[in-house]
């Protein structure tokens, strides 16, 4: 068993532990290994990053949602798991993807917002971390991190490319441990090296036969080319600052090579190994786009607490029709990983960013596509943002029969990142109540 | 006609153009600014100046500097509005010879700047390539004409109802690094696979292994087995041991009776594409009715269905989900089918039955979920009975390697590959040499027109130099070959000009890609390297030729999709509590979409007079669309083209069903954003946005006021009303057509009026009213008053000439990717001449365009 289980004698919430986990990474200079690279593509801003977590089962809405909405609200039940953070995160109601439809198939336009994913002619389309990252460029080792726990990975992912085809998750906390800190073999990267050769001189020819165009052109054109000009230059350098990436050594850390726990029913305890990998990954600033989708779907019956099981797989347990029984265990999954979800807050929030705590320069999403599990309802998704830099705080409540695109919360998030757009996805704008620091 | 003091004062100062030679023009242009400011200081600037700028114009500020063309763009929007008589907004402020006096100082010098301008610097920019015409050129050039990259690509720009627009379509880093991206990967798709053909695979499925399960969601009355016409009820355990057993019984059949929506997974048992290409599918199937206790009956009518790629991801849906191969209509008779479809890796099919119930969930109290089936309509349920089907494949090519391979290698040996990421190495004894000569065979096949010599050293540069760095052959070729396919010379389109060396080859390329999506065709290419494109006839002759071939299709559905917006027609779902007939009709809205593009290619090949757009006696429509439109019943899925009863409120663009679906919201119809549409998009007459902080009229589904009521509030403003008249009248015409475009006496609500209840589609019982009564009449802004859409039809067609302006317009747009700029006008109004005498038949438009120097270049210096 790894040494991130939990021992089995207490299942309380339990910071200190949490951060003896975390602690050995705290041990690292923080943000110090950051490679000196890593701000070359920034303009002086200190760097943004974000963190989402998706459950495709979502939360019991009721226990959730606050009654009350606005600066002074009252915290759910769930939201009283996260209270030291009630001043850091903004919980939304009224969101969704608008004809985003489909139940359970809807678990792979969460961070796409593309309609009608079930019906003829579907592709997806690009998600919100991979949109950022292809904006962005290469600003880290890592342009982004997909993770997955207990994950179907050749049908389920929260990240899509631009041409709708899924990427896959990594499901393994030691392969994305080895991936970050431990140095690849010289072939590797020189194989990598040539491939970024290989475009740099394809980039260089390119140039060369249009500068022989350029001096039979009219100016209209001439403009057009001047564009076509400068976007070959700008991606030179990404070509560049990628290269230096490949050949810059990884930075250390005293934390040891995590067991993956290949147990599904221990999916807490991989949750929370999980989300170590993401603070680590954060921490080191070896990317600062993560995502990662919890797999409850793909859960069979599984551990709720110590020596409590459920009765049954996840997927069942979530069409609750209200019995009674089915209904605690959900409501008891649900804590636990309100719990996971505030363990990694607070080690966001321990952790020195470049001003003031990581956790405000890190916005993470908590959220499902799936407003209520028990109806495959897709409106009204549960959605919880804490860190980054917003004016936190609130209850932001939308309207519940007519829902404002989850996308518009999505604009917002990228504007923060530093991605120039005023749209994303189904997006009609930005969340404009919600603003920032 | 509303819009008829427009077309009279046009034809003014066209011919005041016309009379003079443009010598002349320069000298009356010499005092134009003083004649225009002083009659711009009389009428104009009491309301445009820099205290009371009405409508946000300042007219004292605006630049007499024509030469610019932002402050020119001021000149022409002031001229129209003058011209089309909306300002001064009290006529009698401009004397009729002072109002002529203005618009042809005007129009002479914004003419004379204009064409200076065109004639120095072209008419537009260059235009660089949309994503599908990307990946057309590739297809072609590869021979891949299933290549799929498109979507590799970011998504272009939309400006004036096209998505050709030069100005707008950038190119940006990542454009750059997804042509980068998706040139590689075509390439590598055309390279063989290995040094033989794939081994083709035969599966064959008898009916008790066509279906995962013993029933679908939706439970048995959605699906089950049967012999003898009569249900076997197999269990799970039943079904696993004649699987493991192999003890099929040839006389079963599997009976499906539910179209595809989530959730459902309709593949056979354990097939899935271990590799990803063409496969070929047959299987035995008849149309069958299911009656009680299960049992089947022949089918009155045929059944159409069609495959749909999907991942084997269970009843969750993963990535694409998309039809594949041909459509059938099962018979019901016991009959054979075959098509090819196309599969991914890891694909599967799945039968999808057309138009049929989708069963929806039911969520009761304290137990669980599950899936009801509607009840048994009077004959009994639709449905397909499937003896067996088999699957054949992967397909090759036969000629191996495939030609798409030949395309980039000619006929150098292959052998297997021991190093990179290709499959197969190339054989050659002189690497060097060989890759120049497939080099620049590859830029030849490649080019738009021919490359200079210093070009193609640039690229055999860069080959040689990957050589001589110890890529393979094939690898280094893939190097030039990508950066030649992301060259300026490849992404941008030029404009032909009369001093281009290339201009034959300018003109070639904007034909092929105004009517085909892609590069010229080698009979092109030849017309161009012969310099005879120029010729009436033989210009004339290629034209109709395109429109004949089968790459007109992409013309179609391109032009239509950003004219019509029909690639928005999935935009709004509709309303299940207010129209339940139509909850996941799919089938329907495909046949909407296809009837309309069906239609538009029409006009084209049958060279029909511009107001078939807005009228006709004939419609393209299948079962569906007979049912929907109150037809005669129509037997297939296939469009056929019916005459249509002289009673029926359809035909014509104006009235079809996917145009109306479009125009409304899924629930409500509004007589504001239909009327402003098709006063847009089919008259060329573009409302003014509406004024901000004026909330849009929501029509009520309680069912309290009518649309009409609500918009005679609104309007009581004669600020709100002078704008309104302008569209509302078209849009209360089309009150008749509900949200899809079926006809409707009285409005639907959910509150007031006559209760109606029913089960709907999937079994569902649904509760709305009958609220109003529809008064479709109206009065246009010229006064004229119609009763109903028949009426207003004749009206919009007595006017041809301002239809086809329009299109032509739009046409304009399209092919150019320019609009029609100052100077294009009276060459525009020339073409309209030619083709008034025919009554404006759109081929003629579209030739009239074709052969102007709008679209040929200009043919004279200034």
């Amino acid at each position: 068993m790894s040494k991130f289980k939990f021992p089995s004698s207490t299942r309380v919430f339990s910071r200190r532990r949490f951060l003896r986990g975390a602690g050995v990474t705290l041990a690292l200079p923080l943000l110090e290994c950051m490679s000196q690279k890593s701000n070359a593509g920034t303009t002086g801003a200190s760097p943004q990053r974000m963190l989402i977590i998706s459950n495709n089962l979502g939360v019991l809405p009721k226990l959730f949602f606050p009654k009350t909405s606005g600066a002074d609200y009252q915290l759910s039940p769930y939201l009283l798991k996260l209270r030291e953070f009630a001043n850091k995160m903004t919980v939304f109601s009224g969101l969704s993807h608008p004809a985003c439809e489909g139940g359970h198939s809807t678990e792979n336009c969460f961070l796409t917002g593309a309609k009608h994913p079930t019906s003829s002619g579907f592709r997806n389309t690009i998600s919100l971390d991979q949109y950022a990252a292809d904006h962005l460029g290469r600003q880290t080792r890592f342009g982004t991190l997909n993770l997955g726990v207990n994950i179907d990975k050749a049908n389920r992912s929260l990240s899509w490319t631009r041409d709708g085809i899924l990427l896959p998750a990594e499901d393994s906390p030691a392969d994305i441990f080895k991936k970050m800190f431990l140095q690849e073999s010289d072939p590797q990267i020189k194989q990598r090296l040539e491939q970024l050769k290989r475009r740099g001189s394809i980039l260089d020819a390119v140039l060369d036969s249009s500068k022989q165009l350029r001096h039979d052109l009219g100016r209209n054109d001439k403009t057009r080319l001047d564009q076509y000009f400068s976007s070959i230059r700008d991606l030179e350098k990404r070509l560049v600052t990628a290269g230096e990436w490949e050949q810059s050594p990884k930075p250390k850390t005293e934390m040891e090579l995590p067991n993956d726990i290949l147990d599904r029913t221990l999916l807490f305890e991989k949750f929370e190994q999980m989300l170590t990998m993401a603070t680590l990954a954060l921490q080191s600033d070896s990317t600062r786009i993560i995502t990662l989708m919890v797999d409850a779907f793909a859960t069979p019956v599984f551990l709720l607490k110590d020596n409590e099981k459920s009765t049954t797989g996840y997927h069942s347990l979530s069409h609750h029709g209200m019995r009674a029984d089915h209904l605690s265990q959900l409501e008891k999954a649900d804590r636990r990983q309100m719990e996971l979800l505030g363990q990694t807050l607070q080690a966001l929030a321990s952790a020195k960013g470049e001003q003031g705590q990581l956790l405000d320069s890190t916005m993470v999403l908590y959220g499902s596509n799936l407003g209520d599990a028990n109806t495959h309802d897709n409106s009204n998704l549960p959605i919880l943002l804490a860190g980054g830099g917003f004016q936190h705080g609130q209850h932001i409540t939308f309207n519940h029969e007519n829902n404002k695109p989850l996308c518009n919360l999505y604009v917002n998030m990228l504007q923060k990142l530093g991605v120039d757009t005023d749209h994303f996805g189904s997006s009609s704008g930005t969340l404009t109540e919600f603003k920032s620091r | 006609m509303f819009m008829q003091n427009t077309i009279s004062f046009f034809v003014i100062s066209v011919s005041v153009l016309f009379c003079q030679p443009l010598c002349a023009a320069e000298s009356v242009v010499k005092g134009a600014e003083k004649q225009v400011r002083e009659l711009i200081q009389q009428t104009c600037v009491d309301c445009h100046n820099q205290d009371t700028s009405e409508g946000g114009l300042n007219i004292t500020a605006i630049d007499w500097n024509l030469k610019d063309a932002f402050s020119r763009q001021h000149w022409v929007q002031i001229h129209d509005r003058i011209q089309a008589g909306e300002m001064p907004p009290d006529a009698k402020e401009l004397p009729a010879q002072e109002r002529i006096k203005i618009l042809n100082v005007l129009s002479d010098s914004i003419y004379n700047a204009d064409l200076k301008d065109v004639l120095s610097e072209g008419r537009g920019p260059m235009r660089r390539l949309t994503r599908l015409e990307y990946e057309n050129n590739l297809r072609d050039i590869l021979s891949l004409p299933d290549l799929d990259i498109s979507d590799m690509l970011p998504e272009d720009r939309e400006k004036f109802h096209c998505n050709k627009v030069a100005e707008i379509l950038d190119v940006s880093r990542i454009q750059m690094d997804a042509y980068l991206n998706a040139a590689d990967a075509a390439l590598r798709q055309a390279i063989a696979a290995g040094v033989k053909p794939r081994k083709s695979n035969s599966r064959r499925f008898p009916a008790t292994s066509m279906f995962e399960s013993v029933d679908t969601y939706g439970g048995r009355e959605a699906m089950f087995y049967a012999k003898d016409s009569k249900i076997v009820p197999l269990t799970r355990s039943d079904l696993m041991k004649i699987r493991k057993k192999n003890q099929h019984d040839p006389e079963m059949e599997m009976a499906l009776f539910r179209s595809p929506s989530w959730p459902y997974y309709g593949y056979p048992e354990a097939f899935r594409a271990v590799e990803p290409g063409e496969y070929r599918v047959r299987f035995s199937a008849r149309a069958v009715r299911q009656v009680g206790d299960f049992g089947l009956r022949e089918a009155w009518s045929s059944v159409p269905m069609n495959f749909r790629a999907r991942k084997r991801s269970g009843p969750d849906v993963s990535g694409d989900v998309r039809v594949t191969g041909d459509t059938f209509d099962i018979q019901p008779t016991k009959s054979i089918f075959e098509t090819t479809v196309r599969l991914k890796k890891d694909e599967t099919i799945e039968y999808c039955l057309l138009g049929l119930p989708v069963p929806r969930p039911i969520n009761p109290p304290n137990a669980p979920l599950y899936y009801d089936f509607p009840p048994m309509p009077k004959g009994g349920h639709p449905g397909v009975a499937f003896q067996w089907l088999e699957i054949i494949g992967p397909l090759d090519s036969v000629e191996w390697p495939p030609v798409s391979h030949q395309r980039l290698f000619g006929s150098l040996p292959i052998k297997a590959s021991e190093r990179g990421e290709l499959a197969i190495a190339l054989v050659s004894d002189q690497p060097q040499q060989d890759a120049v000569r497939l080099l620049r065979r590859f830029i030849h096949s490649a080019q738009r027109k021919p490359a200079t010599e210093n070009e193609l050293r640039i690229y055999e540069r860069l080959v040689l130099e990957e050589i001589e760095r110890g890529a393979p052959l094939a690898e280094a070729l893939i190097t030039g070959y990508t950066a030649f396919l992301c060259s300026s010379q490849f992404i941008y389109l030029t404009e032909p000009q009369a001093d281009s060396k290339n201009r034959h080859y300018e003109i070639a390329a904007r034909l092929s890609h105004f009517l085909c999506n892609s590069r010229p065709d080698p009979v092109l290419i030849s017309f161009a390297e012969k310099e005879q494109l120029l010729g009436a006839s033989i210009l004339q002759k290629q034209t109709n030729r395109l429109i004949e071939s089968k790459s007109f299709n992409s013309f179609v559905s391109d032009f239509t999709d950003y004219w019509l917006s029909l690639k928005d027609i999935r935009r709004d779902e509709p309303d299940a509590r207010l129209y339940p007939e139509y909850r996941f009709d799919d089938y329907l809205i495909n046949s909407m979409e296809a009837e309309t593009r069906a239609f538009f290619a029409c006009l084209f090949h049958d060279n029909l007079p511009v107001t078939t757009i807005i009228d006709a006696n004939f419609a393209f429509v299948n079962d569906r669309l007979a049912q929907h439109y109150d037809l005669p019943p129509v037997n297939g899925s296939k469009l056929q083209r019916t005459l249509l009863p002289p009673t029926s409120p359809y035909g014509g663009l104006l009235t079809q069903a996917a145009i109306m679906k479009i125009t409304a919201n899924g629930s409500t119809t509004s007589p504001v954003l239909r009327g402003s549409w098709i006063t847009d998009r089919i008259l060329g007459a573009a409302p003014p946005p509406p004024p901000p902080a004026i909330p849009a009229i929501e029509p009520d589904v309680r069912g309290a006021t009518t649309i009409r009521e609500q918009l005679a509030q609104h309007t009581k403003d004669p600020v709100c009303a002078a704008c309104h008249a302008r569209f509302d009248p078209v849009g209360f015409a089309l009150e008749n057509y509900d949200i899809m475009g079926a006809w409707r006496d009285r409005y639907r609500s959910l509150g007031k009026g006559e209760k109606v209840t029913g089960f709907d589609r999937a079994g569902h019982t649904y509760a709305y009213f009958v609220a109003g009564t529809i008064d479709a009449s109206g009065r246009l802004l010229d006064g004229s008053e119609f009763e109903d859409i028949k009426h207003l039809k004749q009206i919009l067609a007595s006017d041809p000439r301002i239809l086809a302006r329009n299109l032509l317009q739009q046409l304009t747009i399209y092919a150019t990717g320019t609009p029609v700029r100052f100077s294009d006008r009276p060459v525009i109004e020339s073409i309209l001449d030619q083709c008034q005498p025919q009554a404006y038949r759109i081929r003629d438009l579209l030739h009239g365009l074709i052969q102007s120097k709008i679209f040929l270049g200009s043919s004279s210096k200034l």
